[in-house]
This record gives structure tokens, C-alpha cells and sequence, in this order.
């Protein structure tokens, strides 16, 4: 892609790379946590892990919404898709997440309307040209994505389609890294901040960080030099003693965010008291249910879902994953059991899950751990 | 507006964003023209979309935006690249 020259040139990586070096206290070993998954697949596709120091590691965060979610929560779509009334909708990498019995590909096989769709809104069309079935469209994703389910839910409330429902299962960012910065398992010098996310939030939600925790975060965008940079400007902080977050995605992130979207997701959307996430257990406020305003568009209600719980398969180790305890290679049926094209756990089902990245793209790079096998 | 400001954001095209779900597949693209609620709109590569444009409204023809499922969710700053260029011109004074 010729165009991105200015964000992939090798010479300025480089020496980006080498000012980063040059700030490294070889006598430490700083750890820092990309949280979102879209900045995990930039740093294996392109090498970054390669141009750093030894002493610095890049540590997965939990940013993938398909990997996060618990396995009762993909059983419950399952169960809603298996109506005969019903035509279910998701994104594309839903469909081949595990249930307990199998995916949303195999229910498709076996006969059920799953129809996969890029935006909610082509749900709602689907919804219109349909008006004696009912559609249900399965949201998940961070505030990147809420957004386009709550525009889709006012535009339908407005145009008065009533055979749409949304089984929400969005998550929102600030609550799990919360849970991390409180975990005993991790110790973390600094965070790189999720770019697209940032776009609706803004800059403003992760002041807790330096300012609870004393860990700096720089919102960082998605070319490999956006990358290397905000390491460096992480480094910086470090170097200088100075706490606090920094905007390297200017280009697009307002330090307030889109306040049009939020006023939509508020509308729409409420706060669940508590919600499950894979490998991080039940974390308070952190994701959304549909608001008692837009309660008639609710999949949930409608349906009756019982919120089930579910155990991952045990020898699964996508909690420890998520959190950052393991290496996607250290997990026992990395690349054996669990493949892209046979997944066992949700991150080697999505393109940006760690897991999936590390096969696609970083298997050269590390040796298996053969006392694991 | 050039080729060069469409990319500002990264490469993503409305024929591969990666990944819908994980929330960091942010495509731009430039407002061919408004329509009501909805704008066409043209990608890098030449592709062109209806995107609901409610949430960064109100949009001009030529502007730049970021979408994500369908959706603009905000919009490139073509003139905000103080830190990236920052960078670069540092890099070129070695």
C-alpha cells in the first residue's frame, strides 16, 4: 500500500528504534501492555518486537472483544439462532467462535437463518425487508463499535421497526484494565492506549492511570512507526520521571472524544452491574445493556436468556493469555490442538486475537516450550 | 485533498479492515457526496459505501472520516500531525 509510505519507512524506524534503545536502562526490564488487539497484530505483522531492546517487553492486553467474552455468552446466541423465527445476524468472526457444542457455523449448516453482516445496519435492512421474521443482531465489541448498535437501535426506534433485537454483549475498555493495574499477577510499567476506541472515549478515561497508578499511557494509532513512536514517547516518561497520558493519535483522537456518539451510547445503552470476562472473571461496570428506553429492542428480555455459565475447555489457557501471565506460545495446545483453522480458544479464532497473531505471524521468532508440550 | 491524507490513518479499505469486531478497524475514507443521513463515500482504493454519518454530523463534501462498520465515528485532522511529523523532521536532522 504505497500510500502509508510515511508510517512504514525503515529508515526513520530505525532510528526511532535506536533513540528507544538509547533511553533503555539496561540494568531493567520494563514491561508495557498494548491493550488493544488491532496494536498486537501491527507489532507482530511488521516485526516491531524485533527492533526493541531485549529489556523492553510488549505484553497483550485483553482488547479483543470475540476473545474476552465467556463461552455462556456465545452459547446463549447459539440458542437464540436455533429459532425457527428467528434471522441471526453477526459479524463475521463471531461465527466461528467455540460454544460449548460447537459454533455458529455448524448451526448455520444444520439449518439455522445465521446471516453474517459487516454493520448493524444491515441488520435493520435485513429487518425492513423481512417483516414477518424477527432479526436479532449479536453485538459485541468495545466503544469503537457501540456506536454503529446504537445508531442502528435509534434509527429503527425512528422509522418504528419493530422486528429487530440486539443481544448485546459490548464491553467497554476503562473496568478491565482496571482489573489488570489490580492484579497481583502483573506488574506493568506503562500502557499503550487503543487508538479507535479513543476516537469516541477520548484521552480523558485513562487519566487513572498515572494519576491512581502512577503508569503512563499513550493513545497510539496503527502503523508501525505510530508504534514505535508512542514506545518511545512511553520511554520518554520513563526516562524523565514524568506520569501522564499522551496523545500520539492526534490525527484522529480528540482529547474529549465524539461526544455525538457518546450522547447516542448513552441514550441507548446502560451499564450492566457486572459482566463476565474470559480469564478476568465477573468485573464490575464493564459492559452495556440496552437502557429501559430501548428495552422492546432487547434480545435478552425477549428471549429469556438464563445467562448460563460456562467452564473453558481445561486445557485452554486463553485466561492467562488474556491477562498477560503467559505467552500465546507458552500455552500447552498453542499451534497442536489449537490452530486458526481448528481453535479451541476464542484467541486463536480472531484475526487480531494474540494467539492468531503469534501463529500467522511470529512463529519464527521464539521456540516452542517443549516442557509444556 | 490527495491520495496521501486519505491514508493518514492507516491502510484499511472497505475490502480489508481486518477485523470488524475488534474495534480497531478504523477505515478512512472522503465524502463523495451527503445524503441525508448518509454520505457516500470513497475508500484508498476506490471502493465507495453508503456510511451513516449521524454521529460526526455535520459533514461537508471532500472531508475526510473514520468509519467503523458503517458508521463514521470521527473525523481525520489533516493538520494535526505535529507529533508524527515531529518525529520525522528529528529523524531527517541526524
Amino acid at each position: 500500500m504505497k500510500y502509508v509510505d510515511e508510517f512504514r519507512n525503515a529508515e526513520i524506524a530505525r532510528a526511532v528504534a535506536a533513540e528507544i534503545a538509547a533511553l533503555t536502562d539496561p540494568h531493567r526490564h520494563y514491561k508495557i501492555m498494548e491493550v488493544c488487539g488491532g496494536h498486537t497484530h501491527t507489532i507482530y505483522r511488521h516485526g516491531i518486537k524485533d527492533l526493541l531492546p531485549d529489556q523492553i517487553e510488549l505484553v497483550h492486553g485483553p482488547g479483543c472483544p470475540v476473545c474476552v467474552l465467556p463461552m455462556g455468552r456465545v452459547d446463549e446466541g447459539i440458542e437464540i439462532a436455533e429459532r425457527p423465527e428467528v434471522i441471526f445476524t453477526c459479524f463475521g468472526d463471531m461465527m466461528r467462535v467455540p460454544g460449548s457444542k460447537g459454533n455458529l457455523l455448524e448451526v448455520k449448516a444444520q439449518g439455522a437463518d445465521i446471516r453474517m453482516v459487516y454493520s448493524p445496519l444491515d441488520a435493520l435492512r435485513i429487518a425492513r425487508d423481512n417483516p414477518d421474521r424477527e432479526v436479532v443482531f449479536y453485538a459485541i465489541g468495545f466503544e469503537t463499535t457501540a456506536p454503529s448498535t446504537a445508531l442502528t437501535l435509534q434509527r429503527a426506534k425512528k422509522e418504528g421497526i419493530e422486528n429487530i433485537s440486539v443481544f448485546c454483549n459490548h464491553v467497554t475498555i476503562v473496568p478491565p484494565v482496571r482489573a489488570l493495574l489490580d492484579s497481583p499477577d502483573l506488574r506493568l510499567d506503562a500502557f499503550i492506549g487503543p487508538g479507535h476506541v479513543s476516537t469516541v472515549i477520548g484521552c480523558r478515561p485513562y487519566e487513572f492511570m498515572p494519576k491512581d497508578y502512577g503508569k503512563p499511557c499513550v493513545v497510539a494509532g496503527f502503523e508501525p512507526l505510530d508504534l514505535l513512536q508512542s514506545i518511545l514517547m512511553l520511554m520518554r516518561q520513563l526516562d524523565e520521571g514524568r506520569c501522564e497520558v499522551e496523545n500520539q493519535y492526534g490525527r484522529v483522537v480528540l482529547w474529549e472524544g465524539n461526544l455525538q456518539a457518546l450522547k447516542s451510547m448513552a441514550e441507548v445503552f446502560e451499564l450492566r452491574p457486572y459482566f463476565e470476562w474470559r480469564g478476568l472473571g465477573f468485573i464490575a461496570q464493564s459492559a452495556l445493556k440496552i437502557s429501559p428506553a430501548y428495552a422492546a429492542f432487547d434480545a435478552e428480555l425477549r428471549y429469556s436468556t438464563p445467562g448460563v455459565r460456562v467452564a473453558d475447555p481445561k486445557a485452554c489457557q486463553c485466561g492467562e493469555v488474556l491477562k498477560g501471565v503467559l505467552k500465546p506460545h507458552e500455552c500447552r495446545v498453542f499451534g497442536t490442538a489449537c490452530t486458526p483453522d481448528h481453535p479451541l480458544g476464542a484467541l486463536m479464532v480472531s484475526s487480531e486475537g494474540a494467539c492468531a497473531a503469534y501463529y500467522n505471524f511470529g512463529r519464527k521468532s521464539f521456540q516452542k516450550v517443549g516442557a509444556r508440550e | 485533498m490527495s491520495e496521501k491524507d486519505l491514508m493518514l490513518p492507516g491502510a484499511c479499505t472497505l475490502n480489508h479492515d481486518g477485523c470488524v469486531v475488534c474495534s480497531d478497524a478504523g477505515i478512512p475514507v472522503w465524502v463523495v457526496s451527503v445524503e441525508g443521513d448518509d454520505a457516500l463515500c470513497e475508500d484508498a482504493a476506490g471502493d465507495r459505501a453508503q456510511i451513516a454519518i449521524e454521529l460526526v454530523s455535520p459533514v461537508r463534501t471532500g472531508e475526510v472520516l473514520l468509519t467503523h462498520g458503517g458508521v463514521a465515528i470521527g473525523r481525520v485532522r489533516r493538520g494535526e500531525r505535529r507529533v508524527f511529523s515531529e518525529v520525522c523532521r528529528r529523524v531527517q536532522e541526524r
